[in-house]
């Protein structure tokens, strides 16, 4: 099982959309934004370049989630993989599991690369405790939205998951304000957001630069979508691999 | 024990029957053609031998096991119809997953080698030509070291050439003792490669034994000629004729005994017989008799 995450983790690596997509494109996205905005200060007093690092993270976890679980998931269901899978020793429930793992390992590139572009080039720096605190709630905040991913892969045919995700993904990102801030909006753009589970997960991020460390109402409304996107998928797994 | 039985087994999707209570059991060691027409029932009979479907009614069972407890215990190893592979990943890599995956798997080395791969190690999937996929996929199947093996028509969409280091391969495999159980259309394929053909057609097992005995059990002989416009009635009375075929002009006897045959047919009918051509049966007459009578 171990050696499944690793080749599944492997294989991600190797996709060149994966790595354009998830791992260059926020840190890029940073760098330009950063540079230009960077040395403003929010509402909460935080320096730009710090806010957009959690957006820019933040986004990257979310993209990465979603990017690694759908398509490549849709797939494998349609493609005979799974089946492949299905009649060795390997029980169902943990070729899920395996591949909400190896998702979870993805997700880490994005972050760190946006975080080490940010120290290097903008000087942005915290205290330890903030880095562990930013760094651990967006890893595992990003749960959710490897759920969403699965649920997606394990309903749709992969032509269908593509787009699919590719609109849920931006739609998270946009309206959860990743990448323009809601402040900068206002009005009913900042109603949408509290809607939005990508607004929450970043808001522990915000929250914890901003110096009030992590906020217990967003990281309750992160569980929660958590565990409904988490039940979902497994629903939608069970349904798609169960046997006539 | 047996390694494979089927006990009044049934499958159903909605209104088709796709196998009509079928029981059969084949021995360990054996291989066994399962020969039939496309959609006969062979693939729902193999989905259900690995768990992947449920009958309907009767029961499957492998070396006393159900077929989930046999997969669990990574006692079987299939190539089924259309599995892709992980584009991005490479024959080494594909393999040694795989092999993680059971408890007593085979030796990378020895894969590579029944499998006819071992230049083709660190290649992508995505570089593979079509036959190549197929012997990967044929790795894929005995890299767990199954004492049950299943083809699902796994020469489909290969050459001639691939075909035939195919079936040196399988026969590798199945020398240590194994069970393989392989579906075809060919019968070249059921003939050659296999200890015992069952045929199956519309879900029923029309025949069941060696090549030889099958053939043997259809009308031991074959008697051909033109009939041209002359009246048919009458031929099926011929001593010894099992079935009559009349198609364009031609008029073809099936028989169990040819010298009464045309002893009757000279003697006893005034045709006027042309080019008559007698032959023993092959296993493709013996095919097309049993998938139509049944």
């Amino acid at each position: 099982m171990l050696y499944y995450a690793k080749t599944e983790a492997l294989r991600m690596l190797r996709n060149r959309r994966y790595i354009i997509f998830v791992v260059l494109f926020p840190v890029v996205f940073y760098l330009i934004n950063a540079n230009i905005y960077g040395t403003q200060t929010d509402s909460a007093g935080v320096r730009m370049s710090t806010y957009l690092l959690v957006s820019m993270a933040a986004y990257g976890a979310l993209a990465s989630s979603m990017m690694s679980s759908a398509v490549p998931w849709a797939q494998e269901r349609q493609s005979g993989w799974l089946r492949q899978l299905q009649i060795t020793p390997l029980p169902s429930w943990a070729i899920i599991v395996t591949k909400l793992g190896a998702a979870m390992v993805l997700v880490l590139p994005s972050l760190l690369l946006v975080s080490v572009a940010a120290v290097l080039q903008q000087g942005v720096s915290m205290p330890a405790g903030q880095w562990v605190a930013l760094l651990l709630s967006l890893w595992v905040g990003a749960i959710p939205f490897i759920a969403l991913g699965l649920f997606i892969g394990s309903l749709l045919s992969a032509d269908a998951a593509q787009p699919a995700a590719m609109i849920c993904m931006f739609a998270l990102s946009l309206l959860g304000g990743l990448w323009f801030p809601i402040d900068a909006i206002g009005g009913t753009m900042r109603t949408i957001a509290g809607f939005m589970p990508s607004y929450h997960y970043a808001s522990l991020g915000w929250n914890v630069i901003a110096g009030h460390g992590v906020s217990m109402s967003d990281a309750l409304i992160v569980v929660v979508w958590g565990i409904v996107l988490g039940g979902a998928a497994a629903y939608a797994y069970r349904r798609a691999t169960v046997r006539a | 024990m047996n390694a494979i039985v089927f006990d009044h087994v049934s499958k159903d999707y909605g209104d088709v029957l796709a196998v009509d209570d079928v029981s059969l059991s084949i021995e360990p060691g054996k291989t066994v053609a399962l020969l039939g027409p496309n959609g006969a029932g062979k693939s729902t009979s193999i989905n259900m031998l690995l768990g992947l479907l449920r009958p309907s009614k009767g029961t499957v069972s492998v070396y006393g096991r159900t077929p989930r407890q046999a997969v669990a215990a990574g006692q079987m190893g299939a190539m089924l119809q259309s599995g892709q592979l992980i584009p991005e990943l490479t024959v080494k890599e594909l393999i040694d997953l795989i092999r993680n995956l059971y408890p007593q798997p085979l030796d990378l080395e020895e894969i590579l080698k029944l499998a006819d791969l071992t230049d083709l190690v660190n290649r992508r999937a995505n570089k593979l030509s079509g036959g190549q996929s197929q012997r990967v996929r044929f790795a894929l199947a005995i890299a767990g070291a199954p004492k049950t093996l299943l083809l699902d028509e796994p020469t489909a969409a290969m050459d001639v050439e691939s075909r035939l280091r195919f079936w040196e391969s399988m026969r590798a495999y199945a020398a240590g003792g194994r069970t393989v159980l392989f579906a075809t259309h060919y019968l070249e394929e059921a003939d050659e490669h296999s200890d015992r053909v069952i045929v199956i057609a519309r879900g029923k097992v029309a025949a069941d034994g060696t090549a030889a005995q099958i053939k043997a059990g259809v009308g031991g002989q074959v008697i051909r000629f033109t009939l041209g416009e002359q009246p048919a009635a009458g031929l099926d009375l011929l001593p010894g004729v099992t079935a009559v075929e009349i198609a364009a002009g031609t008029a073809t006897l099936r028989t169990s005994d040819a010298d009464a045959t045309l002893a009757g047919l000279y003697r006893g009918t005034t045709l006027d017989v042309r080019g008559l051509h007698l032959a023993g049966a092959d296993l493709e007459d013996a095919f097309l008799a049993l998938t139509r009578e049944s």
